[in-house]
């Protein structure tokens, strides 16, 4: 497979959506991508923490100083205060944007951020939509670790995908929500590619039961891991993690994908 | 008398104290070809120099005449460029952007002049403005300082910009890098300026004129211009 990164249009902007069931890995496989693709020379990449759960900034041991909810909340206080004008709310916004940007390196980190009521996930789930779209063409690369589940494909909040990294463990339950998101994902949003990637699996049975299960690419399966167990317990950062068993296996399913 | 001959008046006594003490130096926008406009992000690892950094001083400001007082293609700048500054790798920024013309649709022109202003974008330069808190931070990419990148080139660029628009008959840019305390000097007129301008914003935008309720009162008795906008759209209205 000929890399992505270099037939992406303009040779450019690759956008890598991780989508799963909750509780499979999926930033597991983000902190990973993004310490893979950090690696490479000359490269910038974005990488976005879509999940209002969280959890992709510890791995990464980056602590952002504001979300993308602080952004909403400081618009809408703009527009409280009279402050209408939308040239002056978009550029506002292009600058609570970068400041709520987290560098690391040729990487830089942005996080959805929690929001307090059911209602408010829609309004920041729109301004993450326009933010990606926006941010993302300046980048190489952009990893963007998926809400878990459907929604934020179904709502077409990742749209225009370069390639949607479908991220399951070894349940049914599991491999079926990765089914259902590519299945709306073909038809809602473009994506040039999907490519499964099955976490902790025990052995070489349990991947060749799924791979007869599922018309969906497998192209890898990472192994239950000792070393990312002990990262994740002492909330230390993916991008320090040394080779093992779990990042060969991941890194090697982005090289089969085309993404490394 | 214009919208902001108070605040514009400001400003020059505060750059005259500060060319004083021989600060100031001027330069000619025509004397460089323009620098290639692009839009850039600068990570921070690629950045040979910020100005404006949310957590130092910043302002940016743009005020009109019409009384021919601007030095048409003037660019001011009080402490040092871009090249002088690399080692320091921050600095404090005030850009002050002043435009003469004759503007009879003040909400429009106003529009149309901040538009000209926020879309100068010069290649390797990333530029960002807080328009509510009157701030703009920007970062220089290391290619663009090799090559030379000035503020010299920002000031011709942001002239050129302006005087592209009908309106606008001469304009001349103002950058402080000098310290903190100087571009804080600019704090008041901006701040007076940003109520005037919100004042009219609010007017057009709403066409509410119950004066009796609106925080923005005491400028609108006061301004003559502001006055005069608001006998306009009421007029209108009639």
């Amino acid at each position: 497979m000929e890399n992505r990164l270099d037939y992406c249009e303009g040779g450019v902007n690759m956008i890598l959506a991780v989508c799963g069931k909750g509780g499979v890995g999926k930033t597991t496989v983000s902190a990973i991508a993004a310490q893979a693709l950090a690696e490479k020379n000359g490269l910038r990449a974005l990488v976005v923490d879509a999940d209002p759960a969280g959890g992709l900034g510890m791995a990464l041991g980056l602590t952002p100083r504001r979300t993308l909810n602080d952004v909403r909340k400081e618009i809408i206080e703009e527009v409280k205060e009279g402050k209408r004008d939308k040239r002056d709310l978009s550029v506002s916004l292009d600058y609570l944007i970068a400041e709520a940007l987290t560098e690391r390196g040729n990487m830089a980190f942005l996080s959805i951020g929690r929001p307090e009521d059911e209602g408010c996930y829609c309004k920041v789930n729109v301004i993450l939509k326009d933010t990606i779209e926006g941010l993302a063409g300046r980048f190489d690369a952009t990893v963007i670790d998926a809400e878990a589940g459907i929604e934020q494909v179904n709502r077409k909040v990742i749209s225009s995908v370069d390639y949607m990294l479908l991220v399951s463990d070894t349940s049914a339950k599991a491999v079926r929500v990765v089914e259902t998101i590519k299945d709306v994902a073909d038809r809602m949003i473009g994506n040039e590619g999907a490519g499964l990637v099955v976490n902790r699996v025990r052995d070489r049975a349990e991947i060749e039961g799924i791979q007869s299960g599922t018309a969906l690419d497998v192209i890898g399966w990472v192994p239950e891991d000792d070393t990312i167990r002990r990262f994740d317990g002492e909330e230390k950062s993916f991008l320090e993690l040394p080779d093992c068993p779990a990042r060969a296996a991941i890194r090697g399913a982005l090289v089969r994908a085309g993404l490394l | 008398m214009a919208l902001f001959d108070e605040q514009l008046g400001e400003v020059r006594r505060v750059l005259e104290s500060m060319s004083a003490g021989g600060a100031a130096r001027q330069f000619a926008a025509g004397a460089r070809e323009l620098w290639d406009k692009g839009s850039t992000l600068v990570l921070q690892e690629d950045t040979a120099l910020e100005m404006g950094n949310p957590s130092v001083a910043s302002l940016s400001l743009l005020l009109w005449s019409e009384d021919g007082g601007v030095e048409d293609g003037r660019i001011t700048l009080v402490g040092p460029d871009v090249g002088e500054a690399l080692k320091s790798g921050s600095l404090p920024f005030a850009q002050v952007v002043i435009v003469d013309g004759t503007f009879e649709s003040e909400y429009d022109s106003y529009r149309d002049i901040r538009d000209a202003v926020y879309d100068t974008r010069l290649a390797g330069l990333s530029i960002r403005t807080m328009p509510s808190k009157r701030t703009l931070w920007c970062r220089v990419g290391r290619d663009a300082a090799d090559k030379g990148l000035s503020l010299i080139d920002l000031g011709a660029a942001l002239i050129d910009s302006v005087k592209r628009l009908e309106e606008v008959g001469s304009a001349e840019v103002v950058f402080v890098t000098s310290s903190a305390e100087d571009v804080r000097r600019l704090t008041s007129p901006a701040a007076s300026a940003q109520r005037l301008v919100d004042a009219m914003m609010k007017m057009y935008q709403e066409q509410n004129f119950d004066c009796e309720t609106c925080e923005y009162q005491d400028v609108c008795d006061t301004v003559m211009d502001l006055k005069k906008i608001r006998s306009k759209l009421t007029d209108s209205q009639d």
